[in-house]
């Protein structure tokens, strides 16, 4: 056996000679016949012909003779594809059907995993990326929460999140910690620092925008192993104090601003007016260090003194500061256990001489190394669990698919029991006739995928919308590479086989007797037929209990109260600080400004504010520290940066003395108005107006001025006694980046050109960045409710569509299978109803096993998601109700047209053909 | 259904016989074996030439005969076979089921 299978292999390599030499072979046999029939008296002309009759079909015989040779399995599999197109042309709904909802789960799947890819898995883009590692430290939570939180680390420019039990975890380091580290350091061959600078004023050639920032250390693109796309990186000489002054742009930034690398390099740009030199520019697909970034600018770190001021002088002396965060490079043969074993004590050391009380010796943070390869983690540890939970629902998603597929074929497995029968009896191999079901099989799949693909370039597309519309300063670098595209191929191929097989073991079961007399299936086909119904409602009821939980989630945060208005207000941001204005001044700029944007026709008022509401307490200065009222020390009370008409322009009630107004100006006396709760908590029936507010840390009093309606502090998530506000006017406090709000007639978009203009006029200097409406703004802070309530409401309607699908398939073909015994219940007199009810006790009766199975499953799995949900229990009793009174109607409407049909058996014709 | 491998002569299988008991008497080229076959039957045997060439490529893979490269009276390059020692077996079992097949036959015949 092996041996003839190694002579056919070595025939298959010389095929082509082998082949030559045959055809010689026959050619000199007709040769030669000619000769002797031409010897025989035939002439020249007749001898060839009369050769070649006898010869027979030259061409076919030595296709024949080469084919004893070759394995069938090439020929053959072209011929079942053959087969296999003309099969699916015969049933064009069918093959639609099944691929459309391939195509559907494929497409799905496809996104998904490209986003996971981008986010999860992929590394930087940069020569070198394994060697690379993150520096972090982590540090045990306080003890007791009320105490005050004792930690070396005094101030923070950056995040903290939380790690293993409790702990804090940060990337922030203060600077002395970087030299530190860097100072001969045995298990690095660079040591990098970076900070993020958010955004600045970048102008070119008197154009102004907001470009985001990167301050990085000389050291920073050695160590990533970048190299420019033009000029030169920033290196160790740029980044001293006093050194020129040097920029590197990103690739999209040289393009959009200079019209390409080249034009870019030696020219001046300003960066909140001071002037900088381009010195290079980054290569197109590097975004820095964060996956989650799109940075336009790099500056060497020490540039900030020039940048920010006084406040970044006082951040590189102060060793309980946090602000600079590091990656490493790992010396050859050097792990990260060891660089991490290395490291640790000398972190140690250092962090325990900033600590100054027994307290923060008690807990100070211990250095970890984490693996840099794919950048920093932010993006991963936001979403991967979303991903996790949105790649379980298109796996059901094509799984249930898969199973309807397998339950359609078998449907139609029952039509083409004759001809497989037929094929059985004549003599075909089974394993031949599975093979060909297979390649049918296969084929749908693969078309199905190659859809999918297209469904998926959509997907993407919009899924990356969807996920950055969550935060400004966000982006996907999501796409369909190789890897992915790989990957949705081996999917196509197993989902084809996956659900072709099984209807094509049973397609071809060797009881061909009975099939040959009358063409009716038995048993067990129908058995695994309810078996795959049972499984897509079981799958889709657990996406049905997904979508409900999110869509309430979405209800709930939608009905949340704010307390001020949602609709017809647009918002945009304006720096002047950035673009050279100054104490005082910058508050009459801003006074001013809001008085031109008030005179637009069609804008009712006009204020501005620190941030939007939405985003109170995250953006802007912040000011905090203990509020007094007298003696007595306010607790929970949040403080707001208004500016003139703010509780007009918003629609929140004044409900005593005034709103902050044109009168309060830097110079004037400060003033504060008090939300209702406030007041009632800390003067209860009096009245508040005219008393006084004592901010210590500020040094100043604020006299009350009015009263104002409750409003929602911050984002709508925020469970904290967040009704407790205290305005105070911006001006006051020395604004810098300020937040307008107009509020306008009609769509608020509709002004934004008007906007643009006014601002412009006022300085040409200053971008106008961020310009959204008010209900824009506050989605977007829950936008991964909506993309979840969205896709998840997407998914299930699929799901269940599907599963109908199935059931209705299955319940036809039930029904045409007892047609006979319906027509004899009939003829004895059963009535139509009875013969309705019979089938749809079929149909509850599958719905209800597979509620059975998977309400314990929805159970168990809600909870999984319950740090998604917001005022919804995971096992909420109206959405398991809801989703099961959905997905039981579905089944009813599903089972009705068989079930109807059923009822209108003729009883004469159904008995004749039996 | 498909294309099965033809068999034009009367008697199933006959013509792997015929092929390898020309064979058993001289190394031939295909023309030469239809020839062979043709003169020693009187002309009663016409095999279907063509059919000749899928024969003994399905001979030459089970290793029943051997094609080398050889030339012909006429002087011209052909592949001659020969019977190889598995080949001449193979003949015997096919000549004994012949033998048992005509016997049959004749007896009916004859009843």
């Amino acid at each position: 056996m092996t041996d003839m299978l190694i002579r056919r292999l070595r025939y298959w390599m010389g095929s082509a000679r082998r082949s030559e030499a045959l055809r010689e072979e026959m050619e000199l046999h007709l040769a030669e016949k000619e000769a002797e029939l031409e010897a025989d008296g035939m002439t020249a002309e007749r001898a060839r012909a009369e050769a070649r009759r006898r010869f027979g079909n030259f061409g076919r015989k030595h296709e024949e003779s080469r084919e004893i040779w070759m394995t069938r399995f090439w020929p053959e599999l072209a011929q079942d594809v053959r087969y296999g197109i003309r099969t699916m042309i015969a049933n064009k709904a069918f093959s639609a059907l099944a691929v459309l909802s391939l195509a559907l789960g494929i497409g799905a799947n496809t996104t998904i995993y490209s986003l996971m890819e981008s986010i999860l898995l992929r590394s930087l883009p940069v020569a070198d990326p394994e060697p690379l590692v993150v520096l972090n430290w982590h540090s045990r939570p306080p003890q007791n929460a009320s105490k005050e939180w004792v930690h070396v680390m005094h101030g923070v420019q950056g995040m903290a999140w939380p790690g293993d039990k409790g702990a804090m975890v940060s990337g922030m380091f203060p600077y002395a910690a970087f030299e530190t580290l860097r100072a001969e350091n045995p298990v690095f061959s660079t040591l990098f620092g970076y900070f993020n600078g958010l955004h600045h004023n970048l102008a070119v050639r008197g154009q102004a925008t907001i470009a985001s920032t990167e301050y990085v250390t000389g050291e920073y693109f050695r160590g990533l192993t970048v190299s420019p796309a033009a000029g030169r990186l920033i290196d160790s000489d740029d980044d001293r104090p006093g050194a020129a002054p040097v920029a590197v742009i990103s690739f999209a930034a040289s393009q959009n601003r200079f019209g390409g690398p080249p034009s870019a390099i030696g020219q001046s740009i300003l960066v909140d007016n001071i002037p900088f030199t381009v010195i290079g520019v980054a290569p197109p697909e590097f975004f820095g260090v964060d996956p989650a970034a799109a940075l336009d600018l790099y500056l060497p770190l020490h540039t900030n003194l020039l940048v920010d001021g006084a406040e970044a002088a006082r951040m590189y002396p102060d060793g309980n500061f946090y602000w600079i965060e590091m990656m490493g490079r790992l010396r050859p043969g050097v792990s990260m256990a060891q660089a991490q074993a290395a490291l640790a004590p000398r972190f140690h050391q250092w962090v325990a001489t900033t600590a100054t009380t027994g307290g923060e010796r008690a807990k100070l943070p211990a250095l970890m190394l984490n693996p840099g390869a794919a950048g920093l983690g932010s993006l991963r540890r936001q979403y991967s669990k979303p991903l996790y939970v949105l790649l379980t629902m298109v796996g059901l998603i094509l799984a249930i698919a898969c199973a309807n597929i397998a339950n359609l074929l078998l449907a139609r497995a029952a039509a083409r029991r004759r001809e497989m029968a037929i094929r059985l009896s004549l003599g075909a191999g089974r394993f031949r006739v599975v093979r060909q079901l297979l390649t049918e099989s296969v084929m749908l799949a693969s078309l199905g995928g190659a859809f999918g693909v297209l469904f998926a370039i959509w997907g993407v597309r919009a899924l990356t919308l969807l996920f950055s519309r969550a935060q400004e300063n966000f982006t996907l670098h999501a796409e369909l590479n190789w890897y992915v595209l790989g990957l949705t191929a081996a999917l196509s191929v197993v989902c084809g086989l996956l659900f072709g097989l099984a209807p094509a073991i049973q397609a071809t079961r060797p009881d061909v007797m009975p099939a040959l007399k009358n063409g009716r299936g038995g048993g067990p086909r129908r058995r695994a037929q309810h078996v795959l119904v049972v499984a897509q409602i079981a799958g889709s009821f657990l996406i049905l209990v997904a979508a409900g939980l999110f869509v309430r989630t979405l209800n709930n945060l939608h009905s949340v109260q704010l307390g001020y208005a949602r609709e017809n207000i647009l918002l945009f941001s304006v720096n002047a600080r950035q673009a050279g204005h100054r104490d005082p001044e910058i508050a009459s700029f801003y006074a001013d400004l809001r008085k031109r944007f008030e005179s637009i026709p069609g804008v009712s008022s006009a204020t501005f504010s620190q941030s939007s509401i939405i985003h109170a307490g995250l953006a802007g200065r912040t000011i905090m520290g203990t509020m007094k009222i007298g003696a007595v020390t306010m607790h929970g009370a949040r403080v707001m940066g208004a500016g003139p008409r703010f509780l007009t322009t918003m629609q929140i009630p004044i409900l005593a003395g005034r709103e902050i107004d044109d009168r309060d100006q830097p110079g004037s006396r400060a003033v504060a108005v008090i939300s209702e709760r406030l007041a009632r908590t800390y003067f209860e029936n009096e009245n508040p107006v005219g008393r006084r507010i004592t901010l210590p840390d500020e040094k100043r009093d604020l006299e009350i001025a009015g009263v104002s309606g409750n409003v929602r502090y911050g984002g709508l998530k925020n469970e904290e006694e967040s009704a407790m506000t205290v305005f105070v006017a911006v001006s006051q406090f020395s604004p810098d980046r300020v937040t307008y709000a107009l509020r306008t007639a009609g769509d608020p978009l509709r002004f934004v050109q008007s906007v643009h203009e006014i601002a412009r006029e006022a300085d040409s200097r200053i971008p106008v960045t961020n310009v959204v409406t008010q209900a824009a703004e506050i989605d977007r802070t829950i936008s991964r409710e909506i993309t979840f309530a969205k896709l998840c409401t997407g998914f299930a309607v699929l799901a269940l569509l599907m599963a109908c699908v199935g059931l209705y398939g299955t319940m036809s073909y039930n029904v045409a299978r007892q047609a006979g015994e319906i027509g004899i219940r009939m003829a004895l007199g059963a009535q139509r109803g009875a013969v309705v009810w019979m089938v749809l006790r079929r149909v509850l009766l599958l719905a209800a096993v597979g509620l059975a199975i998977s309400v314990p499953a929805a159970l168990v799995a809600s909870r999984l998601v319950k740090s998604f949900l917001f005022e919804t229990r995971p096992n909420d009793p109206g959405t398991l109700a809801l989703a099961g009174v959905v997905l039981v109607s579905a089944a009813i409407l599903a089972g009705y047209a068989p079930a109807r049909r059923a009822s209108r058996i003729d009883p004469l014709s159904a008995l004749r053909q039996e | 259904m498909g294309r099965k491998a033809q068999k034009n002569d009367s008697l199933p299988g006959s013509l792997d016989m015929l092929i390898l008991r020309t064979l058993s008497r001289r190394d031939l080229h295909g023309y030469g074996i239809v020839q062979f076959i043709q003169q020693s039957s009187d002309n009663e045997l016409l095999v279907e030439e063509g059919s000749l060439y899928p024969a003994l490529q399905r001979l030459e893979l089970n290793r029943w005969i051997e094609g080398v490269w050889g030339v012909t009276s006429s002087n011209r390059r052909a592949r001659i076979y020969k019977i190889t020692a598995a080949g001449r077996k193979q003949l015997a079992v096919e000549t004994r089921k012949y033998a048992k097949l005509t016997l049959a036959i004749a007896r009916v015949m004859g009843a």
